[in-house]
């Protein structure tokens, strides 16, 4: 990426906190069977660290092809969970209630890694990393990606105004009833306690719109 | 939960299919197009964090804007700029974070007002200082080349989707904050003004929207390169005839806001095809060389003639 070395330092470390946080999320869940969007949170984790690394060439940790099949199965898993969203399966708290936005990103990443080569590569310095997308034949995807991004962000910061319960809502399924984190179709037990932490998972979400909008704009 | 009742006329929904959400505020129409301004907003925003813009080019920029104005208007241009040109990196990063903040403020209902406000004076600062008043006063304003100024086109927003209720049935979002008349004058003015740009030499003149649409393809990608380029070629000896058709669909949708619903609904569906026109004219604010500071007037002008949409709802009441 081109931009200035602190400006590009400052979106992975927040892209970072969000991949550490996102971590926290999935053993605090795991521990105190409190229900949140393991996917989601998965998804953040890998897109954290990978972001942080095209954005920093110092933090670079795997090669681009192995982040291209793991965005892409992401992808695979996020679309299979709108596909039965739209045949309208039982959703479940432990697993994200929207999945096109994921979809999206996780489609963006692919993009992204497939465009810059060199962003993912052996490059010396992060602003050595200058080539744009428009360069390529899929720049027209560059925009929308990132507009879908910003709406996406935008729409969550109307949502985080929700109280608490009623966010818990917003983020887990209707069919999980009329109290947050009561569901069925989840992955480990009965959930007996609120959502974890819905306001820091969409600012999570909103931090990861931004500093992925941010890439793709730096590469239009 | 008032709060959201204040701002977005908030209603909820019962339980629906999977991935539905439950008791939530659902949005209504003034909403949506406020969250549309704020994703122009964060859009901005980002793309003024964009690496050219942290250089001296920023500046040189906004000093251009002086060229042809008076000397009342260009004086404060030419020092604002030379101020920005000394302190350019930490004066753009601030820019830039106002105008995200100013994307996520509107999207948080709290801060809507505040948000909508500080837009509004904003924008005004930036329509003087960066834009040269949209070269109204310079002779080079032109629908083509963004006139009256992409981001006046904040402030207008930002005052007809004001989270007031003066009017509560007016047919359209534009109404209810303003009230009837004062909506319809200032569509009147918006797109008058524009049918008025479109016969101006900046536009008539043999060759001038030929060479807007040349330079919209300017750093674009081949294929909006190709869009504009074939659309310069075709129009090289036909200046003054596509300014003046121009003006005649510009003035059929300014005055049909005193129109019935039917045929407003008719001139909106007009001015948003316009208003993409427009923009790829512009070369998509010129969103793909790197020294864009925004999107240009096009998609603020189609969500302007969104916010006039006659709702069936609203009109029988």
């Amino acid at each position: 990426m081109g931009g200035p070395a602190w400006l590009t330092a400052i979106f992975a470390a927040a892209s970072l906190a969000v991949a550490v946080y996102c971590a926290g999320r999935l053993v605090v869940a795991r521990r105190g069977h409190r229900p949140t969007e393991l996917d989601t949170d998965g998804a953040h984790v890998i897109m954290g660290v990978a972001m942080a690394g095209m954005l920093v060439s110092g933090l670079r940790t795997l090669p681009s092809t192995i982040w291209e099949v793991v965005f892409a199965a992401a992808a695979v898993w996020f679309g299979y969970r709108m596909l039965q969203a739209r045949r309208g399966a039982q959703s479940s708290p432990w697993r994200s209630s929207h999945p096109l936005p994921h979809l999206v990103e996780c489609a963006a990443m692919v993009f992204m890694f497939l465009i810059l080569p060199a962003a993912a590569g052996a490059a010396t310095s992060s602003v050595s990393m200058t080539m744009t997308a428009t360069e390529s034949r899929f720049s027209f995807l560059t925009l929308p990606l990132a507009v879908y991004l910003f709406g996406y962000v935008v729409w969550l910061g109307d949502r985080v105004t929700l109280h608490a319960p009623a966010l818990a809502l917003a983020t887990a399924p209707a069919s999980a009833g009329p109290r947050p984190g009561y569901g069925s179709g989840s992955p480990g037990p009965e959930p007996a306690r609120p959502y974890l932490a819905p306001r820091c998972a969409a600012i999570c979400k909103i931090t990861m719109g931004i500093t992925m909008g941010y890439m793709l704009i730096l590469m239009l | 939960m008032s709060e959201s009742l204040a701002v977005g006329r908030a209603q909820t929904r019962p339980a629906g299919r999977a991935g539905d959400t439950a008791g939530v505020a659902a949005l209504d129409a003034r909403r949506k197009l406020q969250l549309g301004l704020g994703v122009i907003w964060v859009l901005d925003g980002i793309l003024q964090f964009q690496p050219s813009m942290f250089t001296k080019s920023f500046p040189d920029m906004l000093a251009a804007s002086a060229h042809g104005n008076p000397g009342v208007v260009a004086g404060p241009i030419t020092w604002s700029a030379s101020l920005i040109d000394h302190h350019v990196v930490v004066l753009n990063a601030i820019f830039a974070t106002i105008q995200l903040a100013l994307g996520l403020g509107i999207a948080w209902r709290p801060t809507v007002r505040l948000a909508l406000a500080a837009s509004i004076a904003w924008s005004l600062a930036v329509w003087w200082l960066g834009e040269g008043l949209g070269g109204i006063l310079a002779g080079t304003a032109s629908p083509v080349n963004g006139a009256p100024g992409p981001v006046l086109l904040y402030a207008i927003l930002a005052v007809l989707l004001w989270p007031a209720d003066r009017d509560p049935g007016a047919p359209s979002v534009a109404g209810r904050a303003t009230g009837r008349r004062p909506a319809q004058a200032v569509w009147l003015v918006v797109w008058g003004s524009l049918a008025a740009f479109a016969l101006l030499p900046a536009s008539r003149a043999p060759g001038a929207i030929s060479d807007m649409l040349t330079g919209g393809a300017d750093g674009a990608p081949a294929w909006l390169a190709w869009i504009d380029t074939h659309a310069a070629s075709a129009l090289n000896h036909h200046g003054l005839a596509a300014s003046i058709v121009l003006a005649v669909l510009l003035a059929l949708v300014a005055v049909a806001v005193c129109l019935s619903a039917p045929a407003l609904r008719a001139a909106i569906v007009l001015a948003v095809v316009l208003a993409a026109a427009l923009w790829l004219a512009q070369g998509m604010g010129e969103l793909f060389t790197g020294m864009a500071t925004d999107p240009e007037s096009g998609p603020l002008l189609a969500l302007l003639a969104l916010a006039f949409w006659p709702a069936g709802a609203r009109k029988e009441a």
